[in-house]
Formats: structure tokens, sequence, C-alpha cells
């Protein structure tokens, strides 16, 4: 390809994780996903926004796959080796042939193209479905074969039913905070995966996340790390999320780069996690107390 | 002699009285003059049948008056004596006896005169005499400091006075002899205002002359006349109540410091030139905001106003009033202080960020009262989470920034008793600093106390049965091993002052410069060590440690010692991870030190030294330097005499850091960890055990003080009034009479409100007069309808149950088809097969195929969210066909007690009806609306209002946006019933808040009424609706203006006229035909979300 140089791209169910993405455990989560890999549980993940969830997947994407890295003894993981990662960001228009596939009018003939869903069944990947309650509710109709002891989908329009890849996996992941009622997970939904809950990880966890993310100073991240807690103490009392790593990362990256730390958790905490002025404030004068 | 004949006619007392001052009369006098003399006094004897009663004060009166007086005028006196004699003999006796004192006062030849001036009192109604006498009596008094011409002028304002009532005057004249005489200097500008009112409020004139020494004195001497002649310029005025005026005026001058009266005289004077009429307005409100800014600050503020009262009255009135919002936003520019109530809300938010708990902030009572500052929110603590006390206003820097985080570092403080776990005492856990000798010492001290005092606790116990209940807290049980408890609190509580403060230096260093300048500003309002005995010297010392730091301090020289043994006790407690107990374990220590030694009066010689602070100091074993030092001060102190030893008293406070009650606290939690055990059993505490166990951990036994029982009472009573009104209407309108009852007259002048509980939101209020908002005008309380019968929602479905199910028929026609299928879509779910078809065509031929041959189904969604607003005035208590003569006859009656009146009768109407009134219509209505709704999933929620006065806005939750429909929401229902008036502004403003908080794409806001917004004050003098309109129609732009767009339906046949100005460009539709609406509603609302 001529845009080689300027960008990569890669086929959906060619995408590795290559390098190890950093992630430190709070508890046992990396113990229960392996274990339920091995045992194809597919797997939901609870949790507010910028705990680390989609970082959790890759990471856990990334181990799962590295034993057949080591007997390869290369660094460039094979397709055969390693698990391939599909994720798939759902949104309100999500249909069930955006996720499975539909035909295309090519030249004079129409044909079948794979949507992601169907790929990662073929080719055995973990298939992670983000925000899940936001999809249109016929994609419940794929996801429940999937995810029971069946294990295949179904493609109406061809007639066609696909089995699962051993190493096929559907992780979903929701935020239970924001949604409305009207946008809870299904029961029958629900009632089919192992629920992880990833929560804001304790202070000292957290400060050297922010460390390692933004490479701040060890001190810093502590005070990054202090103002994600007490700032999330304000959740139900003007703020509907307290405020994810994500965000505290930021803020140690425009540290970093020698913004002032008052400015900084202003623009990418207070700022960034609500309108309101009298919160804003609030959060500000915990900076303040926080940062000289 | 001549005439003794004459005189035995007369009853004996006459002779008599001329016998015993004939002899210096006839000394004085030449004989004609003395016949002359003698004749008079027959003269006057025989003006009347009582006449010679007068007679008798005649001759008494002789000798002291012909001394001074000559003959001549001596004649004249007499001439005019009995003159009055003839009028009334009760005035002439005044006469006689009063011109012994007056002559002196006057000239000779001024007592014709006076006596005419008595004499033109006299006469006109029967209850003259009165006047007459008390003239006589008081003229002494009042020439005593009045000149006679100045005296003639009172009398002048006396005779006008009684020109319309005789009684009046003669008060007058008491009155003035009362209090002329104490006003000294101030005599003349405050007859010249009173001969002014006595020209125009003749009839407020004795009230504010008796008033006139206690409003002067609450004014700078100085500036008294001015204050005077602006009173007279003021009285200038028609309609003006002066007395109001001089009394409220005083006061609030009297409210401010000495030395600013000239400047806010200055102003009201050029403000009485251009408008009198606000003067009072303007200096009710000078206290208020010089609590806020400076004297010259208060330049500006008056200036911005005038400026504005030239182009506006209205809004000029209002602007001096405090009322409108531009003078509030001049006033927060102008001050550098800050007011808690301003910023309450960021520091709620703050505290609980870093404590994670729930605080309350509260104002500081004023003033050290114990009991108000513990009895209330001990409750409130029971109740919620925590409290904490921050003083009304913080200005005691000289910027803005400052004085805010003054109010940031006392709450940081306080909160640090949270976030590091003072209260979480615990006798068990072990220090980390030192070595625990807690346990050791607990039975050693008991044995302190005495048998007595062990007995008495006993005994105590025993009668409450309390403490065996519950047992003695964590720090109670600390506490117990001391001998002098204040004291150990004391040190206790600086230790862990000192702990806390290092450490929230440690873990914000973004506040500990402002903190250090807190400390700083503390330590400079402490008494200085030498002027304290020495135990509370040394207390003094420890709080300095905790306030200091670092650095040097300046220690008499005999503490040097006991210092550094403090120092190096008390230093550990700032290592990192100190906690509580160590405070505890520094306590015992230092306690040893400080106990040990007598309280004795400061000696003046002392020397001062440095002590320095080195934070390396103390870091060694300590346990070997404590003992030593202990030793030393045993050894040092004994020698005193005891004659100057004093009790032992605690510190003064530091400013910034409140109160610190761990007792108090652990107290709470254990009956809070009680109350929860028990709750489901319901057997909780009695309310008296609570108290009980409070005050004992409130207040050393030592020290117990009762508790003020009216003040639980009020409590108590309190609690059970909120829980009688919640939701309650008839108990709300009784309420809210009652309410009135107290305040009615005078309510637009009270202005802005304050809202006091989390379910009361205050609203601006639109004055079109003034082209401004009205600062936190209206009180709307929030409350939960009552409930009545569910069996009403499905009668009334019942009853219409043709209508219903076409209604909802209707409404299943809008809900979303489901998928809709949008044809030649670029991209989409598969492929039209005619449209792929045609392109195949297109192809085929050569032209370019269309590339939309997709097929998409999309989903219709509806996204509403409507807010229905009933009107639940009285009028809405209407019979039906009687609508139509209504309309005439909206107008309430202005008079408050006619208007209360007014609207019982109306509702009287309604109970007992037969017939169907417009809220029933209204309420089928919503039952109709709801059962349709349901259908189609929009979010709504149903509100009722009504409220009598800006005060009392009621705002009825029927259905809340968020909440399901249930069968609570079908009983409320039930409960809709005419109440009071329609102020709409408010109801509107709120409903819009209601809105506010929901995601949706289209929001409604239904406004279902009666008639047009009529309230109490809600339709000012002179402009009738045009305020309420005016008013509710900024409030429906507000809702606009936030995403939601407002309908109103009304069934006031009138409606045209005013709905026209309310909605202008939005929707409003009036309903020819009250008993449409059921039908009616559904529909509209069917058309208007489409």
């Amino acid at each position: 390809m001529a845009n080689k140089d300027t960008y990569t791209s890669y086929q959906t169910e060619e995408y590795y994780i290559k390098e190890e993405p950093f992630y430190l455990p709070v508890a046992d989560e990396v113990e229960l996903f392996e274990v339920a890999y091995s045992q194809q549980m597919p797997i939901l993940l609870k949790g507010p926004t910028g705990t680390g969830k989609t970082r959790f997947v890759e990471y856990m994407c990334y181990r799962l796959g590295k034993p057949l890295t080591k007997i390869t003894k290369k660094s460039q993981p094979t397709s055969t080796t390693s698990i391939p990662l599909m994720t798939i960001a759902c949104h309100e228009d999500l249909t069930a042939s955006d996720l499975v596939g539909r035909y295309l009018l090519q030249g004079d003939e129409t044909k079948w193209m794979d949507g992601p869903l169907a790929r990662a069944v073929k080719v055995g990947a973990i298939c992670y479905l983000d925000e899940v309650v936001e999809a249109r509710k016929d994609t419940t109709v794929l996801i429940h074969p999937l995810t029971d002891h069946r294990r295949y989908l179904p493609i109406d329009k061809r007639g066609e039913v696909i089995e699962a890849h051993k190493d096929f996996l559907m992780v979903i992941s929701y935020n239970p905070g924001y949604q409305s009622a009207l946008k809870d997970l299904k029961h029958s939904t629900r009632q089919r995966f192992m629920a992880l809950e990833l929560n804001s990880p304790p202070p000292d966890i957290e400060a050297k996340i922010i460390e390692h993310e933004s490479g701040v100073s060890p001190e810093i991240s502590l005070s990054l790390a202090r103002l994600g807690e007490k700032t999330r103490n304000l959740k139900d009392h003007g703020l509907n999320e307290g405020v994810g790593t994500r965000l505290l990362v930021y803020a140690g990256k425009l540290i970093k780069n020698g913004i002032a730390p008052r400015r900084a958790c202003q623009v990418a905490v207070s700022w960034a996690l609500t309108d309101d002025f009298q919160v804003q404030r609030s959060i500000d004068e915990v900076t303040h107390s926080i940062f000289e | 002699m001549k005439y003794s004949e004459d005189f035995k006619k007369f009853p004996k007392e006459l002779s008599d009285s001329y016998n015993t001052v004939q002899s210096v009369a006839s000394r004085v006098l030449t004989e004609e003059e003395f016949l002359a003399w003698e004749e008079s006094g027959l003269n006057i004897a025989n003006r009347g049948a009582r006449a010679w009663e007068s007679a008798v004060e005649y001759f008494r009166a002789t000798p002291d008056i012909l001394n001074k007086l000559p003959f001549v005028h001596l004649k004249q006196w007499a001439y005019w004596g009995s003159l009055i004699a003839e009028e009334s003999h009760f005035a002439s006796i005044a006469y006689f006896k009063a011109s012994r004192h007056v002559s002196d006062q006057i000239k000779p030849w001024d007592v014709a005169d006076w006596a005419q001036l008595g004499k033109k009192l006299l006469g006109k109604d029967s209850r003259s005499g009165k006047l007459s006498v008390s003239y006589f009596e008081n003229s002494a008094e009042i020439l005593k400091v009045l000149t006679f011409s100045e005296f003639k002028q009172i009398i002048l304002l006396v005779e006008t006075i009684s020109e319309h009532n005789t009684d009046e005057a003669a008060k007058f004249i008491d009155c003035a002899s009362e209090v002329l005489p104490v006003l000294k200097e101030d005599t003349r500008p405050c007859l010249s205002l009173i001969s002014n009112l006595v020209r125009n409020h003749w009839q407020q004139s004795t009230k504010c002359l008796s008033m006139m020494s206690s409003v002067l004195a609450r004014i700078d001497t100085v500036e008294r006349s001015r204050f005077l002649s602006l009173s007279a310029r003021i009285s200038e005025e028609q309609n003006t109540d002066v007395v109001s005026f001089l009394h409220e005026s005083s006061l609030a001058l009297g409210s401010v410091d000495n030395y600013v009266h000239v400047n806010i005289l200055n102003m009201a004077d050029r403000l009485s030139r251009t408008n009198p009429n606000i003067v009072l307005n303007y200096l009710k409100g000078v206290p208020k905001a010089l609590r806020r800014i400076s004297i010259n600050q208060l330049e500006l503020w008056y200036d911005l106003g005038m400026s504005i009262l030239k182009d506006n009255e209205t809004a000029g009135i209002a602007f001096f009033s405090g009322e409108s919002s531009r003078s509030e936003d001049m006033l927060e520019k102008l001050s550098v202080g800050v007011e808690l109530s301003k910023v309450k809300d960021i520091m709620r938010l703050y505290c609980r960020a870093l404590s994670a708990i729930d605080i309350d902030i509260s104002p500081e009572e004023q003033g050290d009262d114990a009991h108000g500052k513990s009895w209330v929110p001990m409750d409130q603590m029971l109740a919620e989470g925590a409290n904490i006390y921050l003083p009304f206003v913080s200005e005691q820097f000289d910027t803005k920034d400052e004085n805010f985080d003054w109010f940031k570092v006392m709450a940081t403080h306080q909160i640090a008793h949270l976030e590091f776990k003072s209260f979480q005492f615990s006798f068990d856990t072990p220090s980390t600093q030192y070595q625990d000798i807690r346990d050791e010492l607990a039975p050693s001290m008991s044995d302190l106390i005495s048998e007595v005092e062990m007995a008495d606790f006993a005994l105590e116990n025993e009668q409450q049965g309390t403490q065996q209940d519950f047992g003695m807290t964590e720090i109670q049980r600390f506490f117990a091993i001391f001998k002098d408890r204040p004291l150990a609190r004391d040190i206790f509580t600086a230790a862990e002052d000192y702990r806390l403060d290092h450490r929230v230096m440690v873990d914000y260093p973004g506040i500990a410069s402002s903190y250090k300048r807190v400390q700083l500003q503390s330590i400079s309002n402490r008494l200085p060590l030498s002027e304290l005995p020495s135990q509370e010297a040394l207390v003094e010392i420890l709080i300095r440690f905790s306030l200091q730091q670092t650095g040097t301090l300046q220690i008499p020289q005999k503490y040097i010692q006991l210092t550094s043994a403090m120092w190096k006790i008390i230093r550990p407690l700032s290592t990192k991870g100190s906690i509580v107990e160590d405070s505890a374990e520094a306590t015992i220590r230092l306690y040893e030190i400080i106990s040990n030694m007598s309280n004795q009066k400061p000696n003046e010689e002392d020397e001062e030294q440095d002590f320095e602070m080195d934070p390396s100091d103390g870091e060694g074993d300590n346990e070997d330097s404590e003992d030593e030092s202990t030793s030393n001060s045993l050894d040092s102190e004994t020698e005193e005499g005891s004659d100057n030893i004093q009790q032992y008293q605690s510190p003064q406070q530091v400013d910034y850091r409140g109160e610190f009650k761990p007792e108090l606290m652990q107290a709470i939690s254990m009956i809070k960890d009680y109350q929860k055990e028990h709750e489901s059993t319901e057997d909780g505490i009695s309310k008296e055990k609570i108290e009980q166990i409070l005050s004992e951990a409130d207040s050393p036994p030592s020290e117990a003080e009762k508790i003020d029982p009216d003040a639980k009472g009020t409590f108590v009573s309190e609690m059970a009034q909120d829980l009688d009104s919640k939701g309650n209407p008839q108990a709300v309108l009784q309420q809210s009479s009652y309410a009135y009852d107290s305040t009615y007259d005078d309510e637009d002048r009270r202005g802005p409100l304050e809202a006091n509980d989390p379910d009361s939101f205050l609203y601006d209020e639109w004055d079109y007069r003034i082209s401004d908002y009205r600062n936190r005008w209206c009180l709307l309380r929030e409350k939960e309808m009552a409930e009545g019968d569910s069996a009403y929602f499905t009668t009334t479905l019942d009853g219409y149950s043709s209508l219903a199910g076409q209604i909802r028929r209707q409404f299943e026609l809008m809900s979303p088809q489901g998928l809709q299928k949008m044809k030649r879509q670029q991209d989409g779910d598969e492929l039209e097969l005619e449209a792929v078809i045609e392109a195949m065509v297109d192809k085929k031929s050569g032209s370019t195929p269309s590339e939309k041959v997709y097929l998409r189904r999309n989903k219709v969604q509806r996204d509403v969210a409507v807010v229905f607003l009933l009107d639940m005035s009285a009028s809405t208590a209407e019979a039906i066909d009687e609508t139509r003569r209504l309309a005439d006859e909206w107008d309430a009656p202005d008079d408050p007690l006619e208007y209360m009146f007014w609207l019982r009768s109306r509702r009287g109407e309604g109970m007992r009806r037969s017939y169907k009134r417009i809220v029933d219509l209204e309420k089928e209505s919503i039952v109709l609306l709801i059962h349709a709704l349901e259908t189609i999933g929009d979010t709504y929620g149903i509100y009722g209002f009504s409220g009598y006065g800006r005060e009392n806005v009621d705002f009825f939750v029927i259905k809340d946006v968020q909440e399901a429909l249930s069968e609570r929401v079908k009983r409320r229902i039930d409960k809709i019933s005419p109440l009071q008036a329609t102020r709409m502004g408010p109801a509107i403003r709120h409903a819009t808040s209601k809105l506010a908080g929901i995601d949706a794409r289209t929001k409604f806001l239904v406004l279902i009424s009666d008639g047009r917004p009529q309230d109490r004050g809600y339709s000012r003098e002179g402009v009738e609706k045009e305020y309420a309109i005016h008013d509710t129609r900024i409030a429906l732009t507000e809702a606009r203006r936030d995403g939601v767009t407002p309908f109103c339906l009304t069934v006031d046949k009138e409606g045209h006229d005013y709905l026209r100005a309310m909605c202008q460009d939005m929707g409003y539709e009036v309903l020819a035909d009250i008993n449409n609406l059921p039908r009616r509603l559904p529909t509209l609302y069917r058309h208007l979300t489409v």
C-alpha cells in the first residue's frame, strides 16, 4: 500500500496486542479472567469510566496469548499463536447486521461481507463489546447463542450458523452508573456472563499507574491520586461520576510538560468532570489545598 | 383688714391662708397696695362656686411672688388669676401654684403673657381645663430649658394640636416637660422637627416627642441635629410615618459605629432631597451593607443607587432597599468580606470531598452560648453526618481571596478531625510513637478520684440508668484516668490540634501558606504568656506549639525548662503516621508535667527568653527526659505559697479551630449504632435518654449544666410540627395562615428571604417596574402531596370509560412504531432490491449508478419529558357554571384580613359541594392524561402549586418526574384540592428546574390554570395585575431559555386579555367550555408533542 509509511492498518482479526500493556491488578481479577477464559466463560466488566476496563481486556489478551509467543521465541507473535482482540464500541445505532455482516454491491454482483463479530467467531478472537447497553436490542439475538453452551453465531441472511472457534471469548462492558433505567442490561443477557467489577484503584496503586502513564514524580502522582480519591467523594453530590484514572493521567501528563499543577487539574479534572460552577469551584479548592 | 369679714363667708381655709400671709404682705406692701391685694383675693374668690379654693392658692403663693415681682406685675398676676378662675378653678389653682416657680424663670413683665397663654388654652371645650392645668403644671420644667419666646412657640404648637384634640395637646405638654430637659443642646433642632410635625402630622407629634430622647441616644452626639433636620425634611412628606422613621432609622444607625454616622447622614441628606420616601429604606439597609463593605465603599454603592434612581424611581427604591439584583451585585463587587451563605455550597462540597461524609455547615452562633451551639446541631448530627461551624462572615483580611481562604482553613481543620480520625479514639489501640502507659495508669489514676466522687458517679448512673445501657465511650474511658479533667481535655485538644495541623500541612501543601497566615493571625489574638497563671501558661505554650510548629517562641524564663520538656513530648506527634492514640499518650505525659504545677498568678518581673523549636529535638527516647523534667517541676514549684494560686481556666479558643468535642462525637456515634441495631425492634432510645447521654458527654460532670428545658421543648414541638405539616394541605393552610397573622403587615418591605431547609427553594422575582430581579424574593416549599384514596383514580376512569379508551387509542397511534424503514440509503442493513436493479440498469446503460441502494431500519424514538403544573388556588373551588360570573370577581381583597376571610369563604363553598368544581375537572383530566401517557412512555411529572404571599409558595409533588406511576401517585391525585392564591412565577421556575435534571430531546411545561396569577403582594399597589403577569412571562421566558417549551392552558373566559401578554409568542389556549378540559387536554398534548 502506498500509505504504508504514514499509518498502519490491520485486518480486524489480525490486530494483536504486541507490547505488554501496563496494568496493575487491584485484586484477583487477572486470575479470574484466566480461569474464565480457559472455561470459555463470557465475562461482563462493570465499572465507572476511566477505571481501566479496556486496558484490562488488552492486558489479558496479551497475557493469554503470551505463552504461545514464548514457545516461538519471537518478539513478533504470529497469527496462529496469539489471540486477536476485536473491540467493538457499541452505539445506539449499532444493529445486528453491523455485527454479523451484510451484502455489498460489488461490480455486477452482491458479495457477502462478514461483520466484526463473525470474523472474531471464526478466528477465535476475544471480542470486546464496549458499553454494550448502548447497542440496539436486536444485537442480543446474536449475543445469546454465542454466550451459552451453544457457542454459535447464526447468520440468517445466509442461512448459516458459524460455530465459535475454541479460543473465542466474548467480553462485554457496561457502566452501571450513568445509563438510565431504560438502558439497563436485560436479565437474560446479564445472566450469561461472569461479572467482574472494576472500581477506582486505591490511592497507592492509582499513584503508581499515574506515575507510569504520565511520568510525573511519585509525589505528584500520589497527590493526584489523592485528588482523585477526594473528588470521588463528591459522587452523587454534584458529580454523576467520580474522576477516572485516565483524567488523572492526563493531569499528570500536563504537569509533566510544564503546566502548573493547579491549572492542569483544573482543565483535566474539574472542568472535564462537570459544568456546574459550584462543583468546579469545590474541586478547584481541593486542588488548591493539595497542590501549591 | 378691710375685707376680712367678707372672707368669713367662705370656708375657713380661705381666712386661714389669708391670715398666714397677710402679715408678710403688709410688711412689704404699702397700704394702698395691700388693699388692692386683698381685693384681688376676694375678687378671685367670688369668681365661681369653688373659686375660693383658687383664692386660697393665691394667698399661699403671695409671699413667694412678692419677692419676685414688683407690685405692678403682681396685680396683673392676680388679675389674670381671677380671669382664669372664672373659667376653671382647677386651672387657676394650677396657675397660682405654678407661678411660684415660673416667676423665677421669666421676666416679670412676661408673667402676664404666660398667664394669657394659659387662658387661651382654656375655654374651647369641657376638657380644656385639663389641658390648661397641665400647661401650668409643666411650664416651670419646660422653661428651665427654653427661653420664653421658644416657650411661646411650643404653646402655639399645643394650641394647634388642641384644635384637633385637646387630650392629645395635654399629653403633648406632659411629654414636653419630660423630654425637653433631657435633650439639652438638641432641643432647638428637635423643636423645629416637632413644629413641622404638628403642621403636617399632628397625630404623631406627641409620640415622636416622647421617644426623642431614646432615639437621639443611639446617634452620635454631633450628628444629632443633622439627624433631626433630616427627619424634619422627611416629615414634610405626605403619608410619612415619622414615628417609625425615627424609631427604625435610629435603631439602624445605633447598630453601626458612631464615627460613620456623619457619612451615612450625609448620604441620607442628599437622598432626602431627591426622594425622601426611600431614606428609611436606605438607612435600614446600611447596617447590613456595612457588614460587608467599608464606609468608603458604601459611597460608591450609594452613587450607583443615585444614578439608578434618577432614571427610574421604582428601580432606585428597590436598589436602596437592597431588593434588586444590581444592588446585591454591587455590594458583592465591593466587599472584601466573604459571607458564609455565599460560599456555603462550595464549602460543603469541599468538606464532602475531603472527608467522604455529608457535612452540614452551620453558621456559628454569635456570642459564646454553649447551649445554642451544641443543642440543635446535636440532633442534626444524629440524623445526618457531621456538622461544622463557620462564622457568618469572614472579613479580617484585606482581600476576598484571603477571607475565603480563612473559611477554607477553618473547614480544613475541622474536617481534619474526621479525615485523620480524631473521633475514632480507641482505648486499646496501641500508639505508634510512644510506649503505651494508658493501661497501667488506668487503675492508679482512678484511685485519685475521691471515694465520694466515685459514689456520686455510681449513684447517678443508677438513677439514670443510661451509662449502664451504653457503657462509656472509649474517650470517656481515657479521660477517666485524669483527676483534673478539664485540664486533661485542654491538653488533649492542644496535642491533637498539633498533630492535625501538622498533618494538614504535610498532606495539603497547597493550603499551607494560607494556613500559616491564619495561624499567625490567631497567635496575634492571644493573650501574652506572661499574663497567664502557670498551668494556663503551659497549656498556652502547647497551643503555641500547635500554632507555630517551628521557629522561636518567647517564653518567660521560669517556663523554659518545662517548655523544652513539653516540646520533646509533643514533637513525635508531627511524624506522619501518628494517630489519635499518640496524642492521648502525649497527653498523659504532658498532664503529668502541668498538673504537678500549681496554678500561680502571673509574675510581672519574669523576663522572656527565646525558645527555639528545633524540629530535630525529641526524636530520641523521650521517656527519660520526660521523667527528669517532671521531677524538676515538682522541686521548683513546691516552695511557693498558696495564696496566689488560682482555679484553672481553660484557654481561649483558637479562632479558626472551632470546638473539638471528641466525647460528644463518640457518644453520638454510639447512640447511632445502638439505634441501628434496634431499628427493627422499634424500641429505640427515648429522646430524654439521648439528650442525657449527650449532655453528659458534652459537658464534663464537674461543670454539668442543666440544659434549658424550653430549648428542648421548642425543638420537639418543631419536629412534631414538621411531621404534621408534611404534605397535608390543610395543615399547611393553617400554618401559613398563622404565619400570615404575625407577619402580614409591611410584607413588601422585608426584603430578601432565606431558605433554611432542604425542601425550600428561593427564587428571584421579576419586577418590571425596576427592570430587574428582586433577589431571593420567593420562598417555595416543596412538599409531597398527602395521600387520599386511590379509588378516585379508577372511579374516574370508569366514569369516562369510553373517552379514556378513545384517548388511549389515539395515544397508542403516537407511540413509536418500532423500526421505520428508510429506503435508498448510502449505508444500511441490507440491499434494497428495487434500488439495486435500478443501479444495475443504470450501470449497464452506461450512466453512473446511484450509490444509495441500501435499506436502513431506523428506530423512531419519542424522547419527551413533560411537566404538568396545576393551579390549586382557591378560585378553582368555583362551581363550573359559576365560572362566567366569577370573571369579574377575580380580584382578591387587598386587605390581608379580608383576604384570608375571602379565601376561607371560598374554600367553605367547596366543602359543601354537590357540583363539580374547576379543580375536579383538572383532576379528571389529569387522570385521563396519565392513563394515556403511560402507553407512550413519555417522562412526565405532575405538580400542584398554591400559596399565600411570597414567603409561602407551596409546591406539591403529585408525581415527580422520575417517579413511576404507583398507587401512591394515584392516591395523591385524590387529594388535589383548592387552597390559596396563585403565584405562578416561582412555581414555573421550580418546575423548570425539575425538567432541567431530565435528559430529553423535547421538554414541555404545561400550565393548567383557571385564572390569572394573583396573590397577596403579587399585584402591587397601583399596577394590579401587571406585576404578576410580567413576572409570569419572565418565568416562562426563562423556561424557554432552558430548553423547555411552555404551554398555558386556561379555563378563564377572560383569559385572552392577560394570556396574550403572558405568552406573546408562546403556546396558549383558552378553553371556552371548562367541561371540555378532560377531552381537550390529552388531545392538546398529542398535538403538542408529535
